[in-house]
């Protein structure tokens, strides 16, 4: 097969000892970085992206691959450790993996993590190698309106995911989408909501409400009188660095679902990649025999999000590479850093320049390699961390979260919008109401909003069209199943039982 | 905070056919947050034809979230919940300062006063904290951030204040 060809091709390219070093160094790097609370994988990449200018294209290209890698994981794992998300597909991990660390299981918790992620990248690269170019077109029969009602089901992920009431959740993504409508609008360029504000004119970032509602409110929270006792809980029981057989058998299903699931959500350019981790969640959720774990410590929580943040972020390079469309903020890095040594992503780029696309692939390959050969090992001494007395933790974060947040822009009103944020976080615990949906929507609001625009215009104002071309319908379709099992009364009974007894 | 334990209700003063207080105030305050969106966008275009203005968005989504909010807050009315959760005053009070110590000092006063001395504010959060250590941690902490972040990331950050280098 001529693919499998390419691919060999591309190692070929890639595995001299000098790129398998860089790759070494790069994810080293990348995860040292990333697992500075506070520091997410975006603002990791960037911090790290000069370091590559100087080198060759192609090894430039394989050490940004063991940096992104590393960033993301050292993102996972702050999420895990400390429950602050670094990007919007940690989010979830941060809902299992950080209950799992406070029951002592922050070990296996971190390794599952790398092995699904291991998994995952490698079975999308395969894929990619055979499938790249058939699937290409199914991106391409999305339109507007299909991707509309893409970002709906998405956001109706979150519902599901979220451990409260229906109506709360749902009401925090409507609250993101909001806040993700401050700035400039796409359009017509006129600012929104953003009272003048010059900080304000590009919109909040999504680090900054992050850091805020997950990791600050935390930190307050966490200062309240009555929740020592859980921290020392944390403290105490560590058991076991690496997964016992019984997590790697539940596991197993959900890191191969995630797999495809991650693999399939990917290739669609846009919000792909950020969907793939919420729709996983909710399928383990809604397959598993007693969902009630859920948000408690289920360690499939965990592998399925992992794989398929992974497999999306590895196909999600056949639109990058063929469409040109980043589908994430790390991404859109990834492609400026192409566009420096030479490669401009687009419809020709497989075949004009076949060593750097596949040479490319490869080393995305080699990246995950390197990650779960580094950090397997490390999984002991970043569960260490967690000894460290909480007293000494926290003014740590907090000055960590600060740095990384003013280092992003060097914009001091960033840092006091993350306070902001904050106490915003801190009174939305209190009253219940989750942060995760409410990141969701805000990283979805704008390719939202930006598609419904689109599909309305080209439809003629005519509300139907979402009804009425089949894929999109049957996208809303799942939408409204997904809604309706999420507020069944039966069920309702026992997300409340849930909602009561972890929330203590 | 020797004050109240958070987990504690406190007494509502909530008139008595409120009977979820929690998701009752929750959902006045989400509409509060819609009003303000409203107010917010008020100034921005509407739909021209077929096209969406700058305003039609935020204020579909506004409108929504004021109906969502209302509808949290009918719970409240309507259905037993639970009591709104005490506030402690000391960890958010010192952690805002501290964050907001540092946007304010970052610039004129460098990184090493501003980590520092924002380590030690938001020390001030808890109780627990003993003042010994956490000096010795702070300090490490920032020399740590000093080399680490101009240095090794080579991001442009100012170190010292500004009427020390000049």
């Amino acid at each position: 097969m001529e693919l499998f060809a390419n691919l060999a091709h591309g190692f070929a390219v890639a595995f001299s000892p000098i790129n398998l070093l860089m790759c070494l160094i790069g994810a080293l790097v990348g995860t040292l970085v990333g697992v500075l609370p506070g520091i997410g994988t975006i603002a990791t990449v960037a911090m790290l992206l000069p370091i590559t200018f100087g080198l060759p294209p192609v090894g430039a290209l394989i050490m940004l691959a063991g940096i992104y890698y590393g960033a993301q994981y050292g993102g996972s794992t702050t999420s895990i450790l400390v429950n602050i998300p670094g990007e919007a597909t940690s989010v979830v991990t941060a809902l299992d993996g950080h209950q799992m660390a406070k029951q002592g299981r922050a070990g296996p918790a971190l390794a599952i993590a790398a092995i699904g992620s291991f998994f995952a990248g490698c079975v999308a690269t395969v894929l990619i190698a055979v499938l790249g170019a058939p699937l290409t077109k199914l991106a391409l029969a999305f339109g507007p309106a299909e991707y509309f009602s893409l970002m709906v089901l998405g956001l109706i992920f979150a519902v599901v995911l979220a451990k409260g009431s229906v109506l709360k959740a749902i009401a925090m993504i409507v609250f993101g989408l909001l806040l993700s409508m401050v700035g400039s609008d796409i359009e017509t360029g006129a600012s929104r909501m953003a009272f003048n504000i010059p900080e304000l004119a590009d919109g909040l970032g999504f680090a900054t409400v992050a850091m805020g509602v997950f990791g600050f409110a935390e930190i307050i929270r966490n200062l309240d009188h009555g929740a020592e006792m859980d921290r020392n809980l944390v403290q105490q029981k560590i058991t076991g660095l690496m997964p016992t057989r019984k997590d790697l058998v539940d596991s197993t299903p959900a890191i191969l679902r995630g797999t495809v699931l991650g693999s399939i959500l990917g290739i669609l350019p846009g919000g792909g990649a950020v969907i793939a981790s919420f729709a996983a969640y909710t399928l383990e959720k809604k397959l598993a025999k007693d969902p009630s774990r859920f948000g408690r410590g289920a360690i499939e929580g965990v592998a399925s999000p992992e794989s398929a943040n992974n497999a999306a972020a590895q196909t999600s390079f056949i639109p990058l590479l063929t469409l040109g469309i980043p589908p994430n903020a790390v991404m859109a890095l990834m492609v400026g850093a192409m566009t420096i040594h030479g490669i401009v992503p687009g419809p020709q780029v497989m075949q004009k320049q076949p060593d750097l696309v596949w040479g490319m692939i490869a080393s995305m390959w080699i990246g995950n390699l390197m990650l779960i050969i580094i950090n397997l090992p490390l999984v002991g001494i970043w569960v260490r961390l967690l000894r460290v007395p909480y007293r000494l933790m926290f003014p740590s974060i907090v000055v960590f979260c600060a740095i990384g947040i003013y280092s992003v822009n060097n914009a001091p009103v960033d840092v006091v919008l993350a306070g902001v944020f904050g106490l915003v976080g801190y009174w939305l615990i209190k009253h219940d109401f989750e942060p995760a949906p409410l990141l969701l929507g805000m990283v979805l609001g704008p390719l939202m909003e930006e598609n419904l625009r689109r599909a309305l215009l080209i439809s003629r104002g005519d509300w139907s069209v979402f009804v009425s071309r089949p894929l999109s319908a049957v996208l809303l379709a799942i939408a409204a199943g997904l809604l309706v099992l999420a507020v069944l009364p039966t069920l309702r009974a026992k997300r409340d039982e849930v909602f009561v007894e972890s929330e203590g | 905070m020797s004050d109240t334990p958070s987990d504690a209700p406190v007494k509502s003063n909530l008139p008595k056919w409120v009977r979820g207080p929690q998701d009752f105030v929750g959902g006045l305050a989400m509409m509060a947050v819609a009003l303000f969106a409203l107010w917010a966008s008020s100034d921005l275009q509407g739909m021209h034809g077929f096209s969406f203005g700058a305003g039609t968005a935020p204020r579909m989504f506004a409108v929504l979230l004021l109906l969502l909010g209302a509808a949290v807050a009918l719970v409240g009315i309507l259905k037993d919940g639970p009591q709104i959760a005490a506030y402690s005053w000391r960890g958010p009070l010192f952690v805002s300062a501290a964050i907001l110590f540092f946007a304010v000092a970052i610039r004129p006063l460098g990184l090493v006063v501003s980590a520092f001395a924002a380590f030690m504010i938001a020390a001030l959060g808890s109780h627990e904290t003993r003042w010994l250590e956490a000096v010795i941690v702070g300090a490490c902490l920032t020399l740590g951030c000093a080399l680490l972040f101009p240095y090794v990331l080579g991001l442009p950050m100012p170190m010292f204040p500004r009427f020390l280098i000049q």
